[in-house]
């Protein structure tokens, strides 16, 4: 199973979206197999931003570090939500282990325009730090989690997986 | 999965290139196809191809399998990309559901009584009923799989003869006879379960599931993909009966769609394209789908079955193989 260097951005991100996605993706289901949004997620990756080059951070993957030491991560929904935070917040970390002094993230949401920043505050960190260690217990934990409520898992790419009787 | 239309078919002979990301295909007679190779999920070589390593190479690349069918109609074998979806935790799970007697005999069961079901479903309600209530009762008391393969096969015999009783005479089984089909019925039947081994191999090739480790049939029997082998038999009814009770129904298989000899027989080449066009057509019809709330077509359902069945390892919960429901 994974470990502390191991968790990366993705992680983060179903961590927050839904414990049990993150089990689930951690023994080979993925979304890319069972929706065609992540590929529209793509798409939007392909197209926007394009002057920058991604900077590849082993398990985490940044869109693009600016000359100020801010991250900037580009978002396919249009709204925000507390998963892209704490991806932004999981990448300063990493950066910061590496001995780059991260300012904070920067969420770009092309589809409404809109851009949202989130400073790398020593609480950020301390946050950032829980968060690796909460996906670790998700990861070691011998039974999947519970669904979440059916109402819950609208739009979720693992609702084939979890709800096919 | 995305619908069949990702599915590439190739019905005749042909050659394929590589320029770029792309790939020709290269028919006599025929125009040059380009395809990008990002609209590729997967290839059905029904036709005689020829391909090379720079191809191959691309292929892997991209995580596309080549399936190729032999000229009899069997499946023969399969180009399969380097990298799987296998990850080790499932497979683990997997093995430990099928080393244990009980649960894997448990769904054995369920696979050799939805696939019976299916075929009633599909060849006649009433005159299999007492059939099915027999084989229903032999699978209770089936200690091992190799009983059950025997209660299936004598459920299976009833059904072909059933079967015949619908068929003019020329399409007659008079029994399954395979490598190489005796006639132009098996001959039929031989080419549809060879492209839907190959798309539930598509299907479990998505799943960390391992293709070898089989519930029903001996893992890594004669070093093929035995989860395949289990996987397909509530799925071979739902194409090949069916389609075969139809076609001969509406009266559009003819005899020169099939070569046939004294002792064999097997698709011609306007019979191939014929059966693979209407096959693949019915891979992308779609039904409402009950717990999922939306429409999914046919070939969705081998990846969905196959999803439920990693559950089944993974979490434990319920594997019910798939059932004609509509
Ligand atoms: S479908 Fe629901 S329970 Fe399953 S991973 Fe998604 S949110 Fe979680």
């Amino acid at each position: 199973m994974i470990g502390y260097e191991d968790v990366g951005g993705v992680h983060i991100k179903y961590l927050y979206h839904c414990r049990r996605q993150l089990w689930l993706y951690l023994r080979g289901i993925r979304p890319e197999h069972l929706n065609t949004a992540v590929q529209l997620g793509e798409a939007v990756h392909d197209t926007s931003y394009t002057r920058n080059t991604p900077v590849d951070l082993g398990a985490a993957k940044l869109d693009f570090v600016d000359g100020g030491h801010w991250v900037h991560e580009v978002k396919s929904s249009g709204r925000p939500s507390p998963a892209d935070e704490a991806q932004g917040r999981h990448y300063c970390q990493r950066l910061h282990r590496v001995g780059i002094d991260a300012q904070g993230a920067v969420l770009h949401y092309p589809k409404t325009r809109r851009t949202q920043r989130f400073p790398y505050t020593p609480e950020a960190a301390r946050q950032a730090d829980e968060d690796i260690r909460d996906a670790l217990t998700v990861a070691r934990a011998p039974a999947s989690p519970d669904r979440l409520a059916r109402s819950a898992c609208r739009g979720c790419s693992y609702t084939d997986y979890c709800w096919t009787e | 999965m995305p619908a069949a239309a990702r599915t590439y078919w190739l019905t005749s002979p042909c050659r394929i290139r590589r320029k770029d990301e792309s790939l020709i295909i290269e028919r006599d007679n025929a125009a040059n196809v380009h395809v990008p190779v990002t609209d590729v999920r997967d290839i059905v070589a029904c036709a005689e191809t020829d391909l090379n390593t720079s191809v191959v190479a691309l292929l892997n690349r991209h995580r596309i399998n080549v399936h190729l069918l032999s000229y009899y109609g069997d499946y023969a074998g399969s180009l399969l990309t380097s990298e799987t979806s296998t990850s080790g935790e499932t497979v683990l799970a997997q093995a430990r559901v099928a080393q244990d007697p009980h649960t894997s005999l448990a769904i054995a069961r369920s696979i050799v009584d939805a696939c019976a079901f299916n075929v009633r479903r599909v060849v006649d309600r009433k005159l299999l009923n007492r059939p099915y209530t027999v084989l229903q009762e032999s699978i209770k008391n089936s200690t091992s799989q190799a009983h059950l393969m025997g209660a299936e096969g004598t459920f299976r015999r009833s059904a072909w003869e059933v079967i015949d009783t619908k068929l003019p005479d020329w399409l007659q089984l008079g029994g399954r006879s395979r490598r190489p089909p005796k006639n132009a019925g098996n001959a039929f039947i031989s080419y549809v379960n060879g492209i839907t081994y190959a798309r539930v191999l598509t299907a479990v090739r998505l799943t960390p599931l391992h293709s070898g480790i089989a519930f029903l049939h001996g893992t890594m029997e004669r070093q093929r993909h035995s989860l395949v082998l289990d996987l397909s038999e509530m799925f071979k009814p739902l194409m090949a009966e069916r389609l075969l009770l139809r076609m001969a129904g509406r009266n559009q298989l003819k005899e020169h769609h099939f070569d046939r000899d004294t002792n064999q027989a097997m698709l011609s080449d306007a019979g191939r394209k014929f059966v693979v066009q209407a096959v693949r057509d019915e891979f992308a019809v779609t039904v409402a789908h009950r717990t999922l709330g939306r429409n999914v077509a046919y070939d969705e359902l081998l990846y969905l079955d196959a999803l439920a069945l990693t559950r089944h390892c993974l979490e434990g919960a319920a594997y019910k193989p798939f059932r004609i429901w509509w």
